[in-house]
């Protein structure tokens, strides 16, 4: 009961935020904030992230795959496909969680808990519109090119690796970069990040606003929040590829 | 003038409000006051709309408020300025970004305009050099002037306070309140302050009205409370060795 309560009182608040803006050129420039505070600001961890996952995935193939029978060039496929499917949509997603997540679920909480959102209604406007669409939309917007510079730095992680260890050779490497791609696995990837980032922003959102409390109850809000957009992360990646490459 | 005709609210099976009719008039400073939970909190948020009430009225000059469409709960919300406990100040905003906000919300005024106004109001709560500064950088005091220059950038009719005194030394409660009510004759407004603080209510306290367990106890204005021989409300006004000295001495 108390799950189909908070399902509905998800919906009737993403109701609320996706109502027309008070303004147009305020809600642009909340958004063009937004995509500095939760996009932007987020580039120095994924470069961090993508480029070790994109060094080990590939030092992780090349000793995994020792038959004769393997070409050597497919480290380079695994390591392409690996970031594209799977590390730099939903791995990065469950690190954005993190990062994102508690951040809007703290920021709106502490809002909520010291008046800020009361203060908003009484003057007219709709503190869920005003707070949460432009974080959302500046997520959907901006995710989609973090995606990007993470495949890309994580195929430059697993070059510097190969180049470093010797583990197979840099030509081969570029050569299974090359080797049958599928340019709709991009789409696919793209797709699953613009989902994460509504899941993320949405729903770290949603614990924010509801807080009751005080400085105890906004740090519990944070922490759920990163909890439950990270089991819908998983619980989407299934559905979508279920639906996208089936 | 707001009147408040037979008000109820619940919270669950909790009854906050038990049937409140009361009336705060326009141009004086209209006190709420009462012992903690005793509804005045409750009363207020139902008031200004931040509650839906289950019974009763509440009307602004006449405005019902549960009757008005949409657009027209917009306005008048455009007609309230509120004072929070704690300020509910913007912390990423400094403190003209905070007095600037609503005229950007609700006003067409070039920039030049906005910063002329809410300069206007932080000069009239007596604030200056604090402009660029963040709400977390100031002082209580200068916290809840930002909050009263904020409120009163819209020119509102209606003004709310609550608790506008806490935590506050009692030198900067007394100017707060004075404050309150030179702004409150200024501009006609009717103005509405919950309250613990005695000095308010003997200051400033044109109506006070004194709820207990949720209903509208007493009503009157600073010069009767002091001779009011209901219990309830002694108990509660001259609860402080102070306060009885001070009675027994006008004795």
């Amino acid at each position: 009961m108390k799950l189909l309560y908070h399902i509905g009182r998800y919906f009737l608040l993403l109701a609320k935020v996706f109502k027309r803006p008070e303004k147009h050129k305020i809600f642009f420039s909340n958004f063009l904030k937004e995509v500095n505070d939760l996009g932007i600001n987020s580039l120095g961890i994924i470069f961090i992230i993508s480029i070790f996952m994109g060094a080990v995935i590939t030092l992780q193939t090349a000793y995994n795959i020792e038959s004769p029978l393997v070409p050597d060039y497919l480290v380079g496929l695994t390591a392409r496909d690996s970031m594209i499917l799977e590390f730099s949509s939903t791995i990065v997603g469950l690190i954005l969680a993190g990062k994102v997540g508690s951040n809007i679920a703290s920021e709106i909480g502490a809002m909520r808990v010291t008046e800020q959102i009361d203060a908003l209604e009484i003057m007219g406007i709709n503190s869920a519109s005003f707070l949460i669409l432009p974080k959302i939309t500046a997520t959907m917007f901006i995710n989609p090119f973090l995606n990007i510079i993470s495949i890309f730095v994580g195929i430059i992680g697993g070059y510097l690796a190969v180049l470093l260890t010797g583990a197979v050779s840099a030509e081969q490497y570029i050569e299974g970069l090359h080797f049958a791609f599928i340019p709709f696995y991009i789409t696919y990837s793209l797709i699953k990040t613009f989902i994460f980032a509504f899941i993320i922003t949405s729903v770290s959102a949603y614990h924010g606003y509801y807080v009751v409390g005080g400085s105890l109850e906004v740090g519990k809000a944070s922490t759920r929040a990163v909890v439950y957009s990270s089991i819908l992360i998983l619980l989407f990646n299934v559905i979508l590829t279920q639906m996208l490459l089936a | 003038m707001i009147e408040i005709e037979n008000v109820y609210k619940s919270f669950g099976k909790h009854q906050v409000l038990k049937g409140i009719t009361t009336v705060f008039e326009q141009g004086k400073t209209n006190l709420t006051i009462g012992q903690s939970g005793s509804g005045k909190s409750v009363l207020l948020k139902s008031i200004i709309g931040l509650h839906e009430i289950d019974e009763g009225t509440i009307s602004y000059d006449g405005r019902v408020f549960k009757d008005l469409s949409v657009k027209e709960k917009k306005k008048l919300r455009s007609e309230i300025g509120m004072v929070f406990q704690g300020g509910a100040l913007f912390d990423s905003a400094t403190v003209l970004e905070n007095v600037i906000f609503p005229l950007k919300m609700f006003t067409k005024m070039s920039k030049a305009q906005m910063i002329k106004r809410a300069e206007f109001c932080l000069d009239r709560v007596n604030l200056e050099g604090v402009n660029n500064k963040y709400p977390s950088e100031t002082s209580g005091g200068m916290q809840k002037r930002t909050a009263i220059a904020r409120a009163i950038a819209l020119n509102p009719k209606y003004l709310f306070c609550d608790e506008p005194n806490s935590g506050l030394d009692p030198r900067t409660s007394i100017v707060i309140d004075q404050l309150i009510r030179e702004i409150t004759i200024e501009f006609n407004m009717t103005t509405v302050v919950n309250t613990h603080d005695m000095n308010s209510v003997m200051e400033i306290g044109d109506t006070i009205n004194y709820i207990h367990e949720g209903n509208l106890w007493w009503r009157g204005s600073s010069k009767e409370i002091f001779n009011s021989e209901n219990k309830e409300v002694n108990d509660f006004v001259f609860a402080t060795e102070l306060m009885k000295k001070i009675k027994n001495i006008s004795k």
